[in-house]
């Protein structure tokens, strides 16, 4: 799918949950949804199986979402799916985020993390993210534990690692 | 006849028998006159045979001189022919001895050539073997010490993830987030790029 189809279904998702009034709600699960959807290679190539029937594809994403989601989001998702796009909803919903982001005149920051940060932590992180790089975040969490510990935040093409991954790889290739 | 012949001969030691025959006093000799008789009928047989077979007698003796002389020339040819065969032959003989010695020289020589060059070659190839060996163990032992070295850093690796994932507790992970959160906030970033 070329960029000017991702844009035009994000824009369309964006819209969506705007005028469904949950666009911050329906943001977050889609970036969640997505990076999960990124690291399981069998989700992504049953969703992205053009032989499977559409119907089954989406009657996967709501048993796989079902409660843990707001209905928008899994209707959104649904919708990706089983108009053939699986292949490029993580592209999608970055662009909606991005999207979003814009709309709020605010810089995505995407922060990895082995454990889940606290809403005091998520504040005082954004503040520090923002007082590092001069822009206001939309700050995206993703719990990620091949990190090990500590975080690495990825805004814009700036990449601040303070990760212990990093710094065993760094010890691995000293030895 | 006989009688009146005989009476030429003043001799006695014959005699005429009743029947007119001459006998002899002598049991072994005849008597003189039939001796003269006979030695002239002699010179005259032989004068005859002289005269007429003289020249056949002769001419006989004289080509079988001739074969005679023919063959013993051509026997001493013959030998001398025989002679100069066997010094030809002995000659040769001596050429192929001394050939046959020469070739034994130069395949002795060749002999003893190749079995130089093959104790060279395989001294060389001995010599190859070794270094070929020695590089090999050279070769090992350092491979030897290369893959210790990458199992040891692969061990240590392994350990370093259980150790490290085993020593963070959650109060570590939290340690870790607010250390980063703060030195973010300071300005003290622990990795930037882009």
């Amino acid at each position: 799918m070329n960029d000017a189809s991702i844009d035009g279904y994000a824009k369309a998702l964006f819209e969506v949950a705007r005028a469904d009034g949950t666009l911050d709600e329906v943001e977050d699960e889609l970036f969640r949804f997505a990076r999960a959807y990124e690291s399981n290679d069998s989700l992504r190539s049953t969703l992205s199986d053009q032989s499977i029937p559409a119907g089954k594809r989406q009657a996967i994403v709501e048993d796989l979402l079902g409660a843990n989601a707001t209905p928008t989001t899994v209707q959104l998702i649904s919708m990706v799916v089983g108009s053939g796009r699986g292949s490029d909803l993580s592209s999608i919903v970055d662009a909606l985020v991005q999207r979003a982001s814009s709309a709020k005149d605010l810089e995505v920051a995407e922060v990895r993390s082995a454990v889940p940060l606290s809403d005091d932590q998520q504040s005082r992180l954004r503040a520090a993210l923002a007082n590092a790089t001069g822009k206001q975040v939309n700050l995206k969490i993703i719990v990620d534990p091949s990190v090990i510990g500590g975080l690495v935040a990825t805004v814009g093409d700036v990449v601040i690692d303070g990760t212990v991954r990093t710094r065993v790889e760094q010890l691995k290739a000293r030895l | 006849m006989i009688a009146e012949l005989v009476s030429l001969f003043p001799q006695a030691e014959w005699d005429i028998d009743d029947d007119g025959f001459v006998t002899s006093a002598h049991p072994f000799f005849p008597p003189v006159w039939e001796i003269v008789l006979q030695s002239i009928a002699t010179i005259v047989v032989v004068a005859v045979i002289v005269k007429f077979a003289g020249p056949s007698i002769k001419k006989y003796y004289r080509e079988r001189t001739e074969r005679i002389q023919n063959e013993m020339d051509a026997a001493a040819e013959a030998r001398q022919q025989a002679e100069t065969e066997a010094t030809q032959i002995r000659s040769s003989l001596g050429d192929i001895d001394a050939e046959r010695s020469q070739m034994l020289a130069e395949a002795r020589e060749q002999a003893e050539a190749l079995l130089a060059e093959g104790h060279a070659r395989i001294d060389e190839e001995v010599a190859a073997l070794h270094g070929r060996a020695e590089s090999e163990i050279t070769s090992w032992a350092n491979r030897s010490g290369d893959e210790l070295r990458v199992e040891i850093s692969s061990h240590a690796a392994r350990a370093v993830d259980a150790v490290v994932a085993e020593s963070i507790d959650d109060a570590l992970a939290q340690q870790l987030i607010e250390d980063f959160i703060t030195r973010v906030g300071a300005g003290q970033s622990p990795v930037q790029g882009g």
